[in-house]
């Protein structure tokens, strides 16, 4: 009875002598110690394979600064959080980077993860670039949070204007996932569709988790069209290939970034793949001397070919460390602004960011051919 | 006309997947009263050892197979025998075991062969037969045959061979089978074993249709659990029916329902099983007294 | 007293927790509490009730996205949305629990697994609920005076809340609902028998497990301002599952410190997912395998193994003598008929096991069934209690046709009866067994639970008084605290037809209750058996043991091949050539007394 009173006694004295709680928090992006930047990615689960590539990417911008002599003279300290791509651990993960006084992220690749942190991230400071491509992104309308590369829109335009336009091609058909991805990909390709006065021939919706699409690719069939729009994951996107291929269907594919890797390359078939319309900002690792020189710094340090997510992710680090040093390591408002005003002449392309957070505003068209994407030839 | 039958043959393909999935489970229930939720991830698995074995050491196939049939089979014995002690006790508790155990699996999956996953080429790679615009995979016939000739071994160990008969007695009436000697715990374990080997050619085969990953399993398990049960629990016949109903079901809902399709396959698993409890081919009652 | 204090400290604690919390600390305390209030509302359906409940999540998504839903596209302030949001969550309780109805476990485990799923799917798809991306930009709830946007204050909400609904849970468990739904886990049969109404209980429990799946998503969709499907997905419901299994699920107690230690662990554990979730698969088999009852059971287990040690070999509660009822002053000469059975047929796929039965008993008999083993006895209580539907016949209860009519009906109408294998509520103590026994309340009435505490309170104590006095007369108060298993199998059976008795019938049918006694203790039954008819009840009994139903049974009704093949007074039935037929093989003296197997025994 005693000794529980006491206890009582100096909880409530203690108590008295602070106000209310939550007033400390760990100020950082002060003038020492190391530049703390997180990168939030889907670490563990299906999606993990974006996170591991985009942490690549940003690992070796920040190991190519650190060995130049970081920025003004402070070493870059780059850590890792896996958001488990669930949007529930991603608001965590915000509120953790805050209070642990990171002044920037890189990250994430899943655009609902990435809409689910915005809020909090705007409401702490942090400047964001994102690998998020949904047109959502924008919608959050965040002065902190920026996309490494072009938007659905972009990809989706750009492909409309190289097979409507240019190729004359009006028989299209459309199958999309109704994930995150898929339906951006969905309305953004429409659009461009709608635009140009064509009806795609079938819109076709599957789940994430679909295994047999042979009612969808059978009917599809039926209307054998000339190109098939593809909006859906790598392994999703491949194993519809796949199926089509077997269900008798040669129409050519189409789609942005998922197929162009070699995920889907694998999953449907090197052969069946052949001729797929890719819309992507980095088509392959030999376009230039910059990529050239990325892929080799790459291939060196994580013995892997380089990719488009870790170019991306390459891009936009590259970004947030110039921004650093011109801002002389601001942090909040400060960075975002100067965030915005970097210019970039990067693997993607020509970065001048516009009042949305989007940098990038265009795509270059692929083939497959051989089992390799190669630029076409229009 | 075409893209109906053209999705029969689609159901059909996975369902015969399904069914082998089912089987398992099945032949596990009616020898212990047992529901393996792990049963899923023991299909992945075997998918990573078959591919592991296909892949990396370039096996035949069909070599690949069985030692992935025969180090699953050794993962069943093991979960059978922690589990042992709740046998004949608590069935709930039984059961959320058996979840424990699934989640060890997708952990351990994941840390030996990582998050993403690998696609597999087709052992059969011949050009798919054309039957007036049908086009039917010669994969799928041989996952056909492979299915059906599993059935068929079953059906005769069960029936033909003296632990066989033994799994059977026990599955009528553990306390008679005791009674005349039955070493149950055995039967048990032959019965888990046999069930994860089943699930590794489930597993094994639906690898060069899909594509393994971690992931491969649950949805394999839900579907395959939910074909037992509507072909009725326990029942070997039920679950290559309810396999197949599964799988049909499946593609016409895909085809028609679109982004919906799990929803309404999930509707329809539910007032089918509230009409009629016990499957198609159930004996056993539901609620027992 | 000490636990008052207890209480108190951990609220004092509770409420100073913010103090020493930075702001990601105290995120992650308020995501905690949300889990363990979804997890009580599990542990409610799975552990109490003992209905495998693989939605939990699907209600905390209802909740959440209904918040969501209703204040952005509506406008709605978050409190009027999130009550409506609650108000949605049950109409979901409702659907997902209406299986149950038909189907029990592992069969409910996977509808219920597939209607989440079917949840998540929808969703992913529909336009109102933002698709994959979810609704993001959700109305912050707002107090006059009070910033709940700050972390910290909104803390103190859930405090306020959790609180309220574990003080909730607690009540429902420790009074007449929990315990009828504890009774129905235990044994669904033998609730009903007693007149639970097993269906609407199980709605019951689905509803309670909605409602704080509702509250949880509510306080998500104010805390996190962002929904999507993933948040809701099968591993998530997986976790939730272990959180309730660690703990404990029996106990609710155990359920918050699974959840809690759980969600800790996690937290330790944030950058090696896969590591997490290796441990708390492991742990969750090594708590079905070794110690079931969770977290929760250690101390009392650990109690019981120092005891064990110590050679303290149980409690020395004895069974003092039954004290006979006041014989009822009105005479038993009344002669009308309480039940009649008419041609009463029972099929079973080819076999017939009761054929064309009919046999009539007046107020105040002791009427005795007997016959050979498979005659059909035990399957004609069946179809009287109506656990069994008759292929073709009537069976008329005090004057109406109560045919086919759900066992918890008649028990209502007045029936009650006890089993040949015993069927205690083994995880219930002796004194509640009987209160359950005792308690008439309508499952309907639990809304008082809501409206009127104070009067469950109260009705509480009064059936307690009641528990006493039934405990005193069949001498078994000092047994009121253990747990049946631990009984005497002859204490058992006393304990039985005590909690037949506690339920107030007008007939009383007893399924074999010499089954297992010995000599003193059959004749203590004889005994008890004539006091409960003197008080006015009717008694059918079934049993082997021919010198008990000789001296005790007014009139016999012999069964054989599930025919009636002789009735009448004990010395007619004895002679009647048919029986003796029947009985060929079968010694017809006092030894005919079937040895029970030792796994009857236990059981």
């Amino acid at each position: 009875m005693r000794p529980t009173l006491a206890v009582l006694a100096v909880v409530l004295a203690v108590a008295a002598g602070c106000s209310a709680p939550g007033s400390g928090k760990e100020e950082s992006g002060n003038d020492s110690g190391p530049i703390k930047i997180a990168v939030v990615d889907a670490q563990s689960g299906q999606l993990s394979s974006l996170g591991a590539w985009e942490l690549k990417g940003a690992r070796l911008a920040v190991d190519e600064w650190n060995a130049a002599g970081g920025v003004n003279g402070r070493q870059i300290q780059l850590d890792v959080f896996d958001d488990q791509g669930d949007p529930t651990i991603g608001t965590n993960l915000a509120r953790k980077i805050d209070s642990e006084g990171y002044i920037a992220m890189i990250g994430t690749a899943e655009s609902a993860v990435t809409i689910a942190m915005s809020p909090l991230l705007k409401q702490a400071e942090i400047p964001n670039i994102t690998s998020g491509q949904s047109p959502g992104l924008v919608a959050t309308k965040s002065d902190f949070l920026f996309l490494n590369g072009p938007t659905s829109t972009t990809y989706d335009e750009t492909l409309a204007k190289h097979i409507v336009d240019q190729q004359g091609i009006k028989s299209i058909a459309m199958i999309t996932n109704n994930g995150g991805y898929g339906k951006g990909e969905h309305d953004a390709f429409l659009k461009a569709l709608t635009s140009r006065n064509v009806t795609p021939v079938a819109d076709q919706v599957v789940t994430a988790d679909q295994k047999d699409f042979s009612a969808v690719l059978t009917s599809i069939r039926q209307k054998n069209p000339k190109v098939i729009f593809l909006g859906a994951e790598e392994v999703e996107s491949g194993l519809i290939v796949k199926q089509a291929r077997d269900l008798g269907i040669t129409s050519a594919f189409a789609g942005a970034a998922p197929q162009g890797t070699p995920v889907f390359l694998d999953t449907a078939g090197a052969k069946n793949a052949e001729g797929t319309i890719v819309s992507s900002p980095y088509l392959s690792n030999d376009i230039d001397e910059a990529s050239k020189k990325f892929a080799a710094a790459y291939k060196a340090k994580f013995n892997e070919e380089a990719e488009l997510h870790g170019a991306k992710a390459y891009d936009g680090t590259q970004i947030l460390l110039t921004a650093l040093k011109t801002s002389n390591v601001a942090t909040g408002k400060p960075l975002a602004d100067a965030i915005r005003a970097t210019k970039h002449d990067g693997l993607l392309g020509d970065f001048a960011f516009d009042e949305t957070g989007v940098g990038i505003f265009s795509t270059s068209i692929g083939i497959i051919k051989g089992g390799k994407l190669v630029a076409a030839e229009s | 006309m075409q893209v109906f039958l053209q999705t029969i043959v689609g159901g059909v393909s996975l369902g015969a997947v399904y069914a082998l999935v089912a089987l398992g489970f099945s032949l596990v229930y009616r020898t212990m009263g047992l529901v393996n939720f792990a049963h899923g991830n023991v299909v992945t698995v075997g998918a990573y050892l078959a591919s592991t074995f296909y892949l990396s050491t370039k096996l035949p196939f069909a070599l690949a197979m069985i030692i992935a049939i025969v180090v699953t089979g050794a993962i069943g014995l093991v979960i059978e025998r922690v589990l042992r002690p709740l046998e004949n006790k608590d069935f709930d508790l039984m059961l959320i075991g058996t979840i424990g155990f699934g989640i060890v699996l997708d952990a351990l999956i994941i840390m030996i062969w990582g998050a993403t996953g690998r696609a597999v080429p087709s052992p059969v790679p011949t050009a798919p037969i054309d039957i007036f615009g049908l086009r039917i995979r010669t994969y799928d016939l041989v996952v056909l045959a492979i299915a059906a000739l599993a059935t068929v071994l079953l059906v005769l160990f069960l029936s033909r061979t003296k632990r066989g008969t033994a799994m059977q007695a026990v599955a009528m009436d553990h306390e008679a089978a005791t009674a005349v000697g039955i070493h149950v715990g055995r039967s048990n374990a032959t019965a888990f074993m046999i069930g994860a080997g089943l699930a590794a050619l489930a597993g094994g085969l639906v690898g060069p249709l899909l594509y393994v990953s971690p992931a491969l399993g649950g949805a394999l398990g839900i579907k395959g659990f939910a074909a037992a049960i509507l072909g009725g629990f326990g029942s070997i016949p039920g679950a290559i029916l309810g396999g197949l109903a599964i799988g049909i079901l499946d593609s016409f809902t895909a085809g028609h329902f679109q982004g919906y399709s799990e929803l309404v396959t999930f509707l329809v698993f539910t007032v089918i099983i509230m009409v009629r409890p016990t499957g198609i081919f159930g004996e056993r009652t539901v609620n027992r007294a | 007293m000490k636990r008052l204090l207890v209480v108190a400290a951990l609220g004092v604690a509770a409420w100073f927790l913010p103090y020493g919390l930075d702001s990601y600390a105290i995120h992650v305390v308020n995501v905690i509490l949300i889990f363990a209030i979804l997890a009580i509302g599990l542990g409610l359906v799975m552990g109490i009730a003992g209905q495998v409940n693989l939605s939990q999540v699907a209600f905390f998504g209802v909740g959440a996205y209904a918040t969501a839903i209703l204040t952005t596209h509506s406008g709605m302030g978050f409190w009027v949305a999130g009550v409506l949001a609650i108000l949605a969550t049950v109409l979901m309780g409702l659907v997902i629990g209406t299986p149950a109805l038909r189907v029990q476990s592992h069969y409910l485990g996977i509808v219920t697994l597939g209607l989440a799923l079917a949840f998540t799917n929808w969703v992913t798809n529909a336009s109102l609920s933002g698709g994959a991306e979810g609704i993001s930009g959700i109305t912050a709830p707002t107090l006059p005076g009070v910033d709940l946007s700050s972390e910290y204050i909104y803390y103190y909400l859930e405090l306020i809340v959790f609180a309220v609904v574990l003080g909730f849970g607690l009540f429902v468990v420790r009074t007449a609902l929990g315990r009828r739904m504890r009774a129905m886990r235990d044994d669904a049969l033998a609730a009903g028998a007693l007149g639970a109404e097993v269906p609407m209980l199980r709605m019951t429990a689905f509803m309670l497990a909605s409602v704080y799946g509702g509250v949880a998503g509510v306080l998500y969709a104010g805390l996190i301002r962002y929904v999507a499907p993933e948040s809701f997905n099968i591993a998530n419901m997986f976790l939730l599952l272990a959180m309730v299994i660690i703990g404990g699920r029996q106990s609710l107690i155990g359920c918050v410190v699974g959840a809690v230690s759980l969600a800790l662990v996690r937290e330790l554990l944030v950058d090696h997912p896969t590591i997490a979730q290796l441990a708390y698969g492991s742990v969750v088999v090594l708590v079905v395998v070794f110690a079931p009852t969770g977290l929760a059971g250690l101390p009392r287990r650990f109690r019981a193994y120092l005891d064990h040690r110590r050679g303290t070999r149980g409690t020395a509660a004895q069974l003092r003598p039954f004290q006979p009822y006041e014989p009822e002053a009105v005479s038993r000469s009344t002669q009308d008929q309480l039940l009649r059975v008419e041609g009463v047929t029972k099929q079973f796929r080819g076999l017939k096991a009761l054929d064309d039965v009919s046999l009539t008993v007046s107020t105040g008999e002791i009427r005795g069934i007997v016959g050979p083993n498979g005659s059909g006895k035990t399957t004609l209580f069946n179809v009287i209690s109506g656990l069994y539907k008759p292929t073709s016949g009537r069976v008329i209860f005090r004057g109406a046709d109560m045919t086919g009519r759900a066992p918890y009906r008649l028990a209502r109408a007045g029936m009650a009866r006890t089993f040949q294998n015993l069927r205690l509520f083994g995880d219930l103590t002796v004194e509640e067994n009987l209160l359950v026994a005792l308690d008439r309340w309508s499952t309907l009435s639990a809304w008082r639970y809501a409206l009127r505490p104070l009067s469950v309170l109260r009705r509480d104590r009064a059936l307690r008084r009641s528990a006493a006095e039934v405990l005193e007369r069949y001498g078994l108060t000092e047994f009121a605290s253990l747990a049946p298993k631990s009984l005497p199998y002859g204490i058992q059976r006393r304990v039985e037809i005590a909690r037949a008795v506690a339920a107030d019938p007008a007939l009383l049918l007893l399924d074999e209750p010499a089954a297992g006694l010995n000599g003193e203790e059959v004749r203590q039954l004889a005994e008890i058996v004539r006091s409960i008819r003197d008080s006015g009840r009717t008694v059918i009994i079934i049993e082997h043991n021919m010198g008990l139903v000789m001296s005790l049974c007014e009139q016999i009704t012999v069964l054989a091949g599930g025919r009636v093949i002789a009735s009448g007074t004990p010395a007619e039935v004895a002679v009647e050539p048919a029986v003796i037929e029947a009985y060929l093989g079968d010694s017809m003296n006092t030894d005919d007394l079937p040895v029970p197997s030792a796994g009857e025994a236990t059981r």
